[in-house]
């Protein structure tokens, strides 16, 4: 293993030259005090820095970044309040398996523990929240650290990863050691796939009568769309997905069904209790997902693949796991699979099944009953419409992103970005920024609610002043309107603390930050603002005025089984 | 059904490896009933034993997060019946409470320590025979107590 020496630099320079050598080009952050020389440094460096309004929306970004690249991205704070304000960040790209890398300043080691100036313990307060925390004592161990952090972050299951550096450490001069490679002894992210587990894996879904395949994350974290993909169609198998698993498998595809969960499509929520054998790939058997856990499929077979063994009968038992990278364990189950049967016919009485839930579901009020011009639901199949295949959507956290998980189809691998795990609202623009970086050639468009876009939009600034030309859409309910279907629904109407007042007019907002704005009322106005939207080199934003009453179905309530699944609103109350 | 287990966790030696092992106890809510930790040969890597009272899903699960640990080599959890377990108790008592020093109470332990007023014995033994030994004390006697917790390696 290679080991450079680069002579007389200081820790703040090595951070910039590792950066370098790991291929960074954008970094999204905020300078401060504690990490002052590490931005000095940037400004030589050839990297661009894309300066946030919060560090809370610089890690979104790094999120973003790294969930459409798959490489890390990578954010910078300073110490203390710096620090805290990346935790919601970093806490949302670790619940959904995102590589990021996040770079604090801290204060000098002499001030440690003093309750310094700006000083918190940040990695006591990330331990639970990150794949793993460096902090690198000298300046010799930067290159090193930072290096680790990449690697950790962007292997097996991926998630972010801290590399927190006290001011003098950056401001040491040294000879300073860049290894080629390293080595994290103790961890392995990568195993042998058992070839027996494969093998009883194809025996299980070729003897199956009514195979359905289930993706999740994994399936965009280890690029397995292919392989995913080649199973299916060989087996004749339908594919539901998780929320985060949406767009695992092209959406207009016709042997996909759609998203499972409190949300998802009612045919995928029926059907997953059908199934004789379920095959689930790179998905964490979320409470989301599949609601109450021992009611879940459990009339099924389940064959469990994942790259993280603590999730194999975590919630779920499962019949059989295989643990390993996606995409070689279903290029080796597709293999397996082939030495054994030619593709399967189009005609069995399981894919009639199908056919026929799927037709009886058509007219479910959830599919249907849209009463006003700008129903949410509309608002998704007009932008469905209206967007070019490869534009990258990410959303907020809310009714409107219900709304796109039941109504919006994924039809390219890595342009559904939203935030699943930990549910953050405020997600959806910065997060839109940080895909726009990584892919200035597709139309990048948040589509968001007025609560969550609230929260980080400020990052509006970020995008005008970096001319980051992204699209933000507000649903604009003048409410936290999932919150106010919970209190309608379940609590009688009794609605507290949901109720916006007019402020603030987005219209004049977005102008203030300068960028073009403008508010539809009618589904052909919001069409053609889209359209006009995206063509710019700008950042826009379209303010869609909606009633707050209108819920999202079809809704699994909290604590019921998938088979308690509401089709339609109370009235309706229609049970399968 | 809760009962006590045994928690060996190989780590790397160094520091906040322990923090990282032992959010994830209290993450599932788990009280440490013992803890040792020690350097193991070749002195980079630490076991640390811990004792702690949970049912057997909590303690799989346990164990398998704690395996993804990015320092922690191996995690595993045995029953008290599955190992070899060892426990020292250093036990200051009431000069006054021990008539001489072969007083029968003293059997097994090895006198460490003297002073005009106490007597400190140390105790090694399994966590069941320490129990016991103590028991042959009333509280008035004991001025001071110090239990490692249970170290153990896997029998056979």
């Amino acid at each position: 293993m290679g080991v450079d020496f680069m002579h007389e630099i200081s820790g703040a320079q090595a951070v910039v030259e590792t950066l370098r050598q790991e291929h960074v080009k954008y970094v999204f952050g905020m300078p401060g005090g504690a990490n002052l020389p590490i931005y000095d440094a940037l400004l030589d460096s050839g990297i661009r820095h894309i300066l946030a309004r919060h560090e809370q929306s610089a890690a979104h970004m790094a999120d973003a970044f790294g969930r459409v690249t798959g490489r890390a991205g990578v954010c910078m704070g300073t110490s203390g309040p710096g620090a805290t304000n990346l935790v919601t960040g970093i806490a949302t790209a670790y619940a959904d398996s995102s590589p990021v890398v996040a770079i604090t300043g801290q204060v000098p080691k002499a001030m440690t523990g003093r309750n310094a100036f700006q000083e918190t313990d940040v990695i006591g307060v990330m331990t639970p929240i990150t794949k793993y925390s460096i902090q690198p004592l000298s300046a010799e161990e930067i290159p090193s650290g930072i290096k680790k952090a990449f690697y950790i972050a962007t292997s097996g299951r991926p998630g972010p990863v801290l590399v927190d550096i006290p001011k003098d450490v950056q401001q040491e001069v040294r000879d300073i050691p860049f290894p080629e490679s390293v080595e994290v002894r103790g961890y392995r992210p990568y195993v042998e796939v058992d070839p027996l587990a494969v093998e009883r894996a194809a025996e299980m879904l070729v003897k199956a009568e009514k195979p359905l395949i289930m993706g999740g994350g994994g399936i965009r974290i280890s690029n397995a769309y292919e392989p995913f993909q080649a199973v299916s169609e060989l087996l004749m198998a339908p594919v539901i997905t998780t929320l985060q698993g949406k767009g695992s498998f092209p959406e207009g595809h016709p042997l996909c069904l759609g998203p499972i969960g409190m949300h998802g499509r009612a045919e995928s929520n029926k059907l997953v209790s059908e199934c004789d054998l379920l095959m689930a790939v790179g998905v964490r058997f979320s409470d989301r997902s599949t609601g109450t856990f021992s009611e879940f499929c459990k009339q099924a077979k389940i064959i469990h693949i994942d790259a993280d063994p603590s999730e194999f009968n975590k919630n779920k038992q499962v019949d059989l796991y295989i643990r390993g990278d996606a995409n070689q364990v279903l290029t080796k189950v597709y293999n397996a699979l082939a030495r054994r049967i030619s593709r399967r016919s189009d005609s069995n009485p399981w894919l009639a099944r199908i056919a026929q839930v799927r037709e009886e579901m058509k007219s479910i009020p959830a599919y249907t009953d849209y009463d006003s011009e700008l129903s949410g639901p509309k608002i998704v199949r007009k932008m469905r419409e209206v967007l070019p295949p490869q534009t990258i959507l990410t959303t907020g956290v809310g009714r409107h992103q219900m709304w796109c998980e039941i109504h919006w189809r994924v039809l390219k691998p890595r342009t559904w970005i939203t935030s699943t795990g930990l549910g953050t609202m405020g997600f959806g623009l910065p997060a839109a920024i940080g895909a726009k970086v990584a892919k200035p050639d597709v139309p990048v468009v948040d589509f968001d609610g007025d609560g969550s876009f609230m929260m980080t939009e400020n990052s509006l600034g970020t995008a005008v002043d970096e001319k980051i030309p992204i699209v933000s859409i507000i649903v604009n309910d003048r409410s936290l309107g999932m919150v106010e279907q919970w209190q309608r629904l379940m609590y009688n109407r009794r609605f507290s603390g949901v109720k916006f007042g007019n402020s603030p007019d987005f219209v004049k907002l977005a102008e203030a930050y300068g960028a073009s704005a403008k508010r539809v009322t009618t589904l052909e106005e919001f069409g053609k603002a889209l359209k006009e939207g995206i063509s710019l080199d700008s950042p826009a934003v379209i303010d869609v005025p909606v009633s707050s009453e209108e819920d999202v179905f079809p809704f699994m309530p909290p604590g019921k089984s998938i088979k308690e699944t509401v089709v339609g609103p109370p009235k309706e109350m229609a049970i399968f | 059904m809760t009962a006590l287990k045994i928690l060996s966790v190989l780590v790397e030696n160094k520091p906040g490896t322990l923090f990282r092992v032992t959010h994830m106890i209290r993450l599932m809510r788990l009280n440490i009933e013992g803890l040792t930790c020690g350097v193991t040969n070749g002195g980079d890597r630490s076991r640390i034993t811990m004792t702690v009272n949970g049912d057997d899903a909590t303690l799989d699960f346990l164990a398998k997060q704690l395996s993804k640990v990015i320092d922690v080599y191996e995690a595993q959890t045995y029953s008290p019946e599955e190992v070899t377990a060892r426990e020292l108790a250093l036990i200051k008592l009431n000069l006054s409470s021990v008539s001489h020093l072969d007083d029968r109470r003293l059997q097994g332990a090895r006198i460490v320590e003297t002073s005009d007023r106490s007597i400190t014995i140390e105790v090694i033994g399994s966590p069941a025979e320490i129990d016991r030994f103590i028991h042959r004390f009333d509280s008035t006697q004991i001025l001071e107590l110090a239990r490692t917790g249970t170290t153990a390696v896997p029998k056979g």
